[in-house]
């Protein structure tokens, strides 16, 4: 168990920058994913932090040592990658005893160790398995357990769900969380998977060509993403960006450039063009305050409908329960006014706050008339 | 991709009735192939069985109509073949494993440790792979002879090794560097260093190409004749083909201890070959990581 602190952290490939200056302090015992596009660094970092790339600048801590410069072995951390990394010629009782091997345990000590930890992950029964006998989750579950067996201060995980099914994935996750609960330890996790990281995650870093876009916990970048990159990442189907210019008046509303105008829940501190986002569970159907769209496709999911429809010349996704009736180019009404909306700036996509409720602005101005 | 397919081993599924042509014509090929290539070898141990009056009063593919051993008993005397078998087996023997173990050691180097010339050492080890030897010879025997290793195992082991090892290196650093990297990052972790992930995780892996390799180097080994006709000069150290080269000039009209010692000369590298042959297995590798 141990903090792990990233300062200023950066790595290039000859003159190619990957990672531009990272800096993040991951506290005892938390569970922190990195998600991010393909190729943003994420395995960089990680494989960083577990002393199989060179550092190009800055510092990583380890609890309370320096660790730039010390061997994998010496960081008191397991890694558990991609695609397993299994010892073949080693049956599964090997694979697991190896590192306490390394340790110089002895024999006793080392079947113990490595008998308890299969009970933990129910291998014991394949102990005497070779790799190539197993299923791709029990082989994801042996490299699990190498990494269990050390009683590690730091786990490294590089998306080791990325190569089960589906039914698997959902199963090892709860799995994997209840590991953590249970050793406590650190865990920093890489996923491309947003659903991996809402669901498991104590905190989340997203990361973009190596930079940090924001972090916080899942439920704080969902609430309240600092720009649109962060908006689009997280939550599924990704949020509805339209672009439009602030109506002038009495009433929050923003117009489209064919026109259309939409009617905003609160009123962004800002003027001229912005960004509204919305995320697709919270567009409705609105007869009184809806904007007419036209839609493209519903697709049922069995409990939920996804309608795509066209504001303006945006496609917009909302998520409607049960079924609906509507069809392609039927036009629906559909409301964006809700309080939860987020606005952007156009040009730095960065978050711009809103002064308040439709409901709040009211209040306000009902007291300045007072 | 999903990692638990299941895999169904290719037979069992149902054989079609009709072969395909194209795997007659090919089984047919092999067989004629494998005909011409064991002729002779039917000829040298048919012969190597009969007396001289039967090789010359029956047709050379014959079976012997009786066993006649003193073939083998009169060559082993008359061609010293005890000295010249002790001799192979020694400069075999520590030369193949030996040469094996540096090409194997510096291979990992090359594909695992990340060293600043890395790419320049690999060229130069390709380029020794393109130097014919017979090249070499003459300044080979003056560096031997100035080092005063004529006659000697260790002179002609060196020479072996020089020639030997770089197309080893080249073979097993491509495939060393085929490896995924995370198996050897994985032991790494573990708290492996590089001479046990080399001895623990990529030797027992490569095992189907060092058994490879092995064979070759071996038969290599065993069988050659120039470098060794030039550093060693004194027949006590001899090796078998030499004694094999000398024999012939002396016995050529006996053709029933002739084939009697050629038999004998390629009969241990056959043995090595059924030994280790059995390691040609390939799929070592399966398992290791996703399915
Ligand atoms: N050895 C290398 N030499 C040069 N560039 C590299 C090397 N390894 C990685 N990169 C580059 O570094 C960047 C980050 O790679 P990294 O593997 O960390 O991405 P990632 O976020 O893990 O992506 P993915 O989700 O696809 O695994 C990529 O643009 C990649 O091309
Ligand atoms: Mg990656």
């Amino acid at each position: 168990m141990a903090t792990v602190e990233i300062a200023d952290v950066r790595k290039s490939y000859g003159s190619v920058d990957v990672i531009h200056g990272i800096s993040m302090a991951i506290e005892d015992g938390e569970f922190v994913i990195l998600v991010g596009p393909s190729g943003c660094g994420k395995s960089t970092l990680l494989r960083m932090i577990a002393g199989l790339e060179e550092i190009s600048g800055g510092r990583i801590s380890i609890g309370d040592r320096v660790v730039n410069n010390l061997p994998p072995k010496d960081r008191d951390i397991a890694m558990v990658f991609q695609n397993y990394a299994l010892y073949p010629q080693m049956t599964v009782a090997q694979n697991l005893g190896f590192s306490l091997e390394m340790a110089g345990l002895k024999k006793p000590q080392i079947r113990t160790k490595v008998e308890e930890t299969a009970e933990i992950l129910g291998l014991t029964p394949l102990l005497s398995r070779k790799p190539a006998q197993l299923s791709g989750g029990q082989r994801q579950r042996v490299a699990m357990g190498r990494a269990i067996v050390r009683d590690p201060a730091v786990f490294l995980f590089d998306e080791p769900l990325s190569n089960l099914d589906a039914n698997l994935r959902v199963q090892m996750r709860a799995e994997i969380k209840a590991l953590h609960r249970r050793l406590g330890s650190t865990i920093v996790y890489v996923t491309h998977d947003q659903i991996e990281a809402m669901t498991m995650a104590d905190r989340i870093v997203v990361l973009r060509a190596g930079i940090i876009e924001q972090m916080g916990t899942p439920l704080e970048l969902y609430d309240r993403p600092e720009n649109m990159f962060v908006a689009r990442f997280l939550g599924s189907p990704s949020m509805n960006f339209l672009k439009g210019t602030l109506a002038e008046g009495e009433e929050p509303a923003l117009v489209l450039p064919g026109g259309d105008r939409i009617v905003l829940a609160s009123r962004p501190e800002a003027r001229g063009e912005i960004v509204l986002g919305v995320r697709p569970q919270e567009v409705t159907i609105d007869p009184v305050r809806g904007t007419p769209a036209r839609i493209v496709v519903t697709e049922p999911t069995g409990a939920d409908t996804h309608i795509v429809a066209r504001v303006g010349d945006t496609d917009v996704t909302c998520v409607v329960q049960g079924r609906v009736e509507e069809g392609p180019d039927d036009i629906i009404p559909l409301s964006f006014a809700v309080p939860s909306a987020h606005y952007f700036d156009p040009e730095t996509e960065q978050r711009i706050d809103a002064a308040g409720s439709v409901l709040e602005l009211a209040a306000r101005s009902q007291r300045a008339v007072q | 991709m999903t990692a638990v397919t299941t895999t169904r081993p290719a037979d069992e599924i149902v054989p079609a009735k009709r072969r395909d042509p194209l795997l007659i014509a090919l089984w047919i090929t092999l067989v004629v192939i494998a005909l011409i290539w064991i002729a002779p070898f039917v000829f040298i141990f048919f012969t190597s069985l009969k007396s001289n009056a039967e090789v010359m009063s029956s047709s050379a593919f014959a079976p012997p109509a009786s066993v006649h051993w003193p073939n083998f008993e009169g060559a082993w005397r008359n061609g010293d073949f005890g000295r010249t078998l002790i001799n192979s087996t020694i400069i075999s023997f520590v030369k193949v494993p030996l040469g094996l173990l540096i090409s194997a050691m510096a291979a990992y180097a090359l594909a695992r440790i990340r060293l600043r010339w890395n790419k320049a050492l690999v060229l130069f080890v390709l380029f020794g792979t393109m130097i014919p030897f017979q090249v070499m010879l003459a300044p080979l025997f003056t560096l031997v002879n100035g080092l005063g290793l004529i006659d000697t195992y260790v002179g002609i082991i060196l020479p072996y090794l020089a020639f030997g090892v770089p197309y080893q290196v080249f073979i097993l650093q491509g495939f060393f560097r085929a490896v995924p990297k995370e198996l050897s990052e994985a032991a790494l972790i573990d708290g492996a260093s590089h001479i046990t992930v080399f001895r623990r995780i990529f030797l027992p892996i490569s095992l189907p190409v060092l058994a490879a390799l092995l064979i070759l180097d071996f038969v290599n080994t065993w069988n050659e004749f120039a470098m060794a006709l030039v550093i060693l000069q004194d027949s006590a150290m001899w090796t078998l083909p030499l004694g094999l080269m000398s024999f012939q000039g002396q016995f050529s009209s006996d053709y029933g201890q002739l084939n009697a010692a050629i038999v004998m000369t390629v009969l241990p590298a056959m043995i090595v070959y059924l030994i280790f042959q059995r390691y040609f297995v390939s799929g070592l590798t399966s398992g290791a990581l996703k399915g």
